[in-house]
C-alpha cells in the first residue's frame, strides 16, 4: 500500500473495501506475466464480491502463468472524494497499480443502472470515455455480463464486448491480445480479429442509421465483422474450469458463503423474465462434481454455507440424490445448505425435512400476479391452489413470515388484477388462521413486493411498452387501498428506477450521449436510492434533446429492427412472437421438460439442451 | 474441552478488519485449521471465539490475545502450526498458551506510535504532553440526542516516552484499556493533534502488549 493511500484509508468508511490482501486473492510478479488484466465490478466491493461469476473468471485467468487478473470495485463516494482530492487514480486491488498501466480493463454489467458508475471508473482511472478517444492498443476496455444483451446504449465506450458465458472467450481473447501486443498491431487491427472471435462483439465494427421517426433503420456490419454475434456457452459444465479456492473478503459482504451454480438456464419460460431466455440452453451439472467441488470450497475458504443457485433450484433434476450426497459431509462438518429460489409447485415438505440443517430466514414465494390470467398471460405456471398449499405447509412447518413478490403493470393488466393481488395476500394470511395446530402465541405477516414490470430484450415481452409513471402511480395506490389486512404489508420498489431501466434494457446508441451527460451532472451509484437523482437524469435526456418515453413506453412492432437485433443469444425471434401471441391471448407454453417449445437455443449449444435429453418430469 | 488463548500479530491490510470481521475471520481460520472446536448444543450450534480488547482500525498489534474452547486431544504447538498454516497474509499465530489471566484483568495496553519526523519534531509533541489539557472529541449523547463531548484525557496517560529517531519520531506510551476506562493510540493523536492545530497521521501504530493493573504482563 502507498503512503498516500495510507493516510486517507483511516478517514473513510469500511477501509478493507481498498486494501486488498484476502485469503485466497493472488498476488504475482508483475515483470513475469505477458497480460495485465483489471477486472472491474461497477458497483460496490460488497456487492461485487457477492458476485460468482467474477470470481470464477478471477480465477481462470489467473490459473495462466502468463497473465495476472486483479479486482477493482468502484468506490464508494467518501472514498472517491478522497481520491480525487489527493490525486489517487482508480487502482487495482491486488497491487495498488492504477488501471492505466493495465493491458485490460474488463467491466462486468449486472444491470441497467451501473452505467454511470462504468464512466466514473474510467475517469477516476484518468483514461478517455469514449473508445475513439483511447487511441492505443492497451488498455483495452472489455465488458461482459448479461447487460450485454443489448450494449447499445453504453457501446461508444468501450472496445468489445463478450455476450454470453466468459469461461473459454476470456482466455481465447486474452491469446489474443497477447500475440498482437507483441507484434505491435494497432488497435484498429486487433479488433478487426477480435471480431472474428465467436461470443465477441466489436461494437465500432457497426455501424447504425435511424429511421426520421427514431427507430433504427440498419445495424450493418463492415470490415469482415459476422451480420450477427452469437453468444458463447459452455457444453459441458462438469469439465468447465472451477476453482478450487475463492477469494474470502475481510468484510461482510451480501452473499459472505459458498455459492455454487447446480445448472444454467431456466425450464419455465416466464415471459418477463429476461435471465430465463438469456441463459438457455438446459445445462446440469452432475450431482458427483457439485459435491466436490463445494467441499473443496469449503476446505479452503472455512465458509460454513453452501448456497445452492440456480434461476429454479427445485428444477435441477437431480435435487434429492445431490442434498443426499452433500449431507454426508456437510452435517459433520456443521456446514448450513441454503437453497434459494425454490418455486411454489414443488415446494415439498420431504424437501424442507431434509434442509433441517438450513437456517430459517423468511419465505419468499414469487406468483407475480394476483389472477389465474395474468399469471397465464405472463407464463407464471402457477395455481392459486398450489400458492396456498405451499404457504399452509410452511406455516406448518414452522414459518411466520411470507415473502411474496408481484409486479405491476403487466401487459394486459387490469384494475381487476391489481386488486386480486391484495385478496390473494389475505387468503394466504386465511390459510394460517385457519391452520388447526399453528405455531402457538404467533401472529403471521405476509410481506408484499411489488416491482413495475420492465419490458427486456429476448423475452417475448420485447415489444411492449411500459407503463406510463403515472399508470403506475395509480396502479400502486390502488394496490394500497386494496389491503385490508393489518397482517399484510405492501412495499413498491421506486417506479422511476424501473423506469430508467425500460429506457436504457431497450436503449439505442444515442443513449451515450444521455449517460455521459447524467455523469457529468453528478448521477453515479443509481442504483442505491440515497444517490439516485432521478431529475439530474430527466434534465440529462432534454440536454440531449431524447426523449425517455420513446424507449420506455413505446409499443414495438414484429418488424421494427431492434437495437439488439445483430445479437444471437439462441432463442429465434419466431419463438419469442409466437410466444407474444399466446401470452395476448393468455395461453400458457407447458415447461421445457414436459415439451421443448423450440425455443431455438439448443442450436447455439451443438444441438442440445438437457432438458430435453434427461426426460424426467417432476 | 478446554480454553486456550491464541496470541497473534496483524500487520498491513488486516489492521483494517473491524473487530466484528476479526470474529469472523478467525472462526473461518480456525475452521481451515480443522481444529477440534466446541460447539453449543441446540438447534444453531456455534463455536466459543472470543477476543478480549477490541482494536481501533488501522492499528497493528504484535502480542494479542483470543480465546478458544476446543475439544479433543491437540497440542497447542499444533494449534499454531495449523492455524499459521492457513492465515490471511499479515495475520500470524505468535504463541498458544493456557489462559492464565481473566479478560478483565486487562487494564493497559503498551504501544508504539511512529510518526513523520517532517510533520512533528519529538520537542513538540513533549511540550505538548507536558503542558497537559489535553482532549479528545467522544460521541456522547447529549441530552438525550446523539452528540459530541470535549473530554480531556491528560490523567489517563500513564507513561510515555519520545525520541527521533532517523526521520521519524517514535512515541512509547501506556494507555488505559479496561472495560471501564479505554484511551486507543488514534485517540491520543488525536489530542496532541487538537492542541498542535495540525492532524498528524501516523505512518504506524501497534499494540505491543496488554499489562494487568500491577503492569505486569497479561498472560
Ligand atoms: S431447446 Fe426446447 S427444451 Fe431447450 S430451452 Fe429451448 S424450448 Fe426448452
Amino acid at each position: 500500500m502507498n503512503k498516500k493511500l495510507e493516510k486517507i484509508l483511516p478517514l473513510v468508511q469500511k477501509p478493507a473495501r481498498y486494501t486488498g490482501g484476502e485469503l485466497n486473492s493472488v498476488v504475482k510478479d508483475k515483470n513475469s506475466v505477458d497480460i495485465r488484466y483489471a477486472f472491474c465490478f461497477p458497483d460496490s466491493y460488497e456487492i461485487g464480491m457477492s458476485h460468482l461469476g467474477i470470481k470464477i473468471l478471477y480465477s481462470l485467468v489467473n490459473a495462466r502463468a502468463d497473465a495476472w487478473c486483479e479486482r477493482v470495485f468502484a468506490p464508494w463516494p467518501d472514498m472517491e472524494k478522497r481520491m480525487r482530492e489527493n490525486g489517487i487514480p482508480l487502482f487495482a486491488l491486488e497491487s495498488g497499480d492504477p488501471l492505466s498501466a493495465f493491458d485490460m480493463i474488463g467491466f462486468t454489467v449486472q444491470y441497467e443502472l451501473c452505467y454511470t458508475n462504468i464512466l466514473n471508473m474510467l475517469d477516476l482511472a484518468g483514461l478517455p470515455l469514449y473508445a475513439k478517444d483511447r487511441t492505443a492498443l492497451t488498455p483495452l476496455v472489455v465488458a461482459g455480463g448479461p447487460s450485454v444483451c443489448n450494449a447499445e446504449p453504453f457501446a461508444d465506450f468501450v472496445d468489445l464486448c463478450m455476450p454470453g458465458e466468459g469461461e473459454e472467450v476470456t482466455n481465447e481473447l486474452i491469446d489474443l491480445l497477447k500475440e498482437h501486443k507483441k507484434k505491435g498491431s494497432t488497435k484498429a487491427e486487433f479488433l478487426r480479429e477480435a471480431a472474428k472471435i465467436e461470443g465477441i462483439y466489436v461494437p465500432s465494427l457497426y455501424d447504425v442509421t435511424y429511421n426520421a421517426d427514431g427507430t433504427v433503420r440498419a445495424v450493418t456490419a463492415k470490415d469482415g465483422a459476422p451480420t450477427t454475434v452469437k453468444k458463447r456457452v459452455v457444453r459441458d459444465l462438469d469439465s468447465v474450469y472451477y476453482p478450487d479456492n475463492l477469494i474470502v473478503p475481510f468484510i461482510e459482504v451480501v452473499h459472505d458463503r459458498v455459492t455454487h451454480e447446480i445448472f444454467r438456464g431456466c425450464i419455465r419460460g416466464c415471459r418477463f423474465c429476461q435471465a430465463g431466455f438469456l441463459y438457455r440452453p438446459i445445462r446440469e451439472k452432475s450431482p458427483e462434481t457439485i459435491s466436490r467441488q463445494c467441499e473443496q470450497l469449503i476446505k479452503t475458504t472455512g465458509y460454513d454455507e453452501v448456497s445452492l443457485s440456480s434461476l429454479s433450484s427445485s428444477d435441477y433434476t437431480q435435487l434429492e440424490p445431490l442434498l443426499d450426497k452433500l449431507l454426508e459431509w456437510t452435517i459433520p462438518q456443521k456446514v448450513n445448505i441454503a437453497l434459494p429460489s425454490l418455486r411454489v409447485d414443488n415446494f415439498r415438505k420431504d424437501l424442507i425435512e431434509k434442509l433441517t440443517s438450513v437456517r430459517r430466514s423468511g419465505l419468499t414465494f414469487a406468483p407475480e400476479a394476483g389472477t389465474q390470467r395474468m399469471r397465464d398471460v405472463i407464463n407464471k405456471n402457477v395455481t392459486e391452489e398450489e400458492i396456498m398449499e405451499t404457504s399452509r405447509k410452511a406455516f406448518e412447518g414452522g414459518w411466520t413470515a411470507v415473502k411474496l413478490y408481484f409486479m405491476l403493470g403487466l401487459p394486459t393488466e387490469t384494475d381487476e388484477d391489481v386488486m386480486e393481488i391484495a385478496a390473494l395476500a389475505r387468503r394466504v394470511v386465511d390459510v394460517f388462521y385457519n391452520l388447526p395446530e399453528r405455531p402457538k402465541g404467533k401472529g403471521v405477516s405476509v410481506n408484499c413486493s411489488a416491482s413495475t414490470f420492465v419490458p427486456k430484450p429476448f423475452t417475448p415481452f420485447q415489444w411492449e411498452p411500459q407503463l406510463s409513471q403515472e399508470g403506475i402511480a395509480a396502479r400502486q395506490e390502488l394496490l394500497k387501498v386494496s389491503n385490508k389486512s393489518k397482517k399484510v404489508q405492501i412495499s413498491f420498489h421506486e417506479m422511476h428506477v424501473s423506469f430508467l431501466e425500460a429506457v436504457f434494457a431497450r436503449g439505442d446508441r444515442r443513449l451515450s450521449k444521455v449517460i455521459e451527460t447524467a455523469w457529468r451532472n453528478g448521477c453515479k451509484f443509481d442504483g442505491w436510492d440515497e444517490h439516485f437523482k432521478f431529475e439530474v437524469w430527466m434534465q440529462a435526456f432534454e440536454e440531449c434533446g431524447l426523449a425517455p418515453e420513446f424507449y420506455a413506453n413505446r409499443t414495438r412492432s414484429y418488424t421494427e429492427v431492434l437495437p439488439w437485433d445483430h445479437m444471437d443469444y439462441g432463442v429465434s425471434k419466431q419463438f419469442l412472437i409466437r410466444e407474444s401471441e399466446k401470452a395476448k391471448q393468455a395461453k400458457t407454453t407447458p415447461h421445457c421438460r414436459q415439451q421443448c417449445a423450440g425455443c431455438g437455443a439448443d442450436k447455439i449449444n451443438g444441438g442440445e439442451c438437457d432438458a430435453r435429453r434427461q426426460n424426467l418430469v417432476f | 474441552m478446554r480454553d486456550v488463548r491464541i496470541w497473534f500479530s496483524k500487520s498491513g491490510a488486516v489492521k483494517y478488519v473491524s473487530h466484528l470481521d476479526m470474529f469472523r475471520l478467525m472462526t473461518r481460520a480456525v475452521r481451515r485449521a480443522d481444529i477440534p472446536l466446541w460447539y453449543t448444543e441446540g438447534y444453531n450450534p456455534h463455536p466459543y471465539i472470543s477476543f478480549l480488547q477490541p482494536l481501533p482500525l488501522g492499528v497493528e498489534t504484535c502480542y494479542e490475545p483470543l480465546d478458544i474452547r476446543i475439544e479433543g486431544e491437540i497440542k497447542n504447538e499444533e494449534i499454531k502450526d495449523r492455524l499459521n498454516a492457513v492465515m490471511p497474509d499479515g495475520m500470524h499465530i505468535v504463541a498458544v498458551t493456557q489462559a492464565f489471566c481473566k479478560p478483565a484483568e486487562a487494564a493497559y495496553g503498551e504501544y508504539k506510535i511512529v510518526l513523520d519526523a517532517q510533520d512533528i519534531a519529538a520537542d513538540d509533541i513533549e511540550k505538548i504532553i507536558q503542558d497537559g489539557a489535553l482532549t479528545v472529541e467522544k460521541s456522547a449523547k447529549v441530552k438525550g440526542r446523539k452528540g459530541t463531548k470535549t473530554v480531556d484525557v491528560s490523567a489517563a496517560i500513564h507513561s510515555y516516552s519520545v525520541k527521533t529517531e532517523g526521520d521519524t519520531v517514535v512515541i512509547e506510551v501506556t494507555l488505559p484499556a479496561s472495560p471501564e476506562l479505554t484511551l486507543n493510540p488514534l485517540q491520543f493523536l488525536e489530542s496532541i493533534s487538537n492542541k498542535y492545530g495540525t492532524t498528524l497521521y501516523p505512518l504506524s501504530a501497534c499494540r505491543i502488549r496488554l499489562l494487568c493493573a500491577d503492569m505486569t504482563a497479561f498472560s
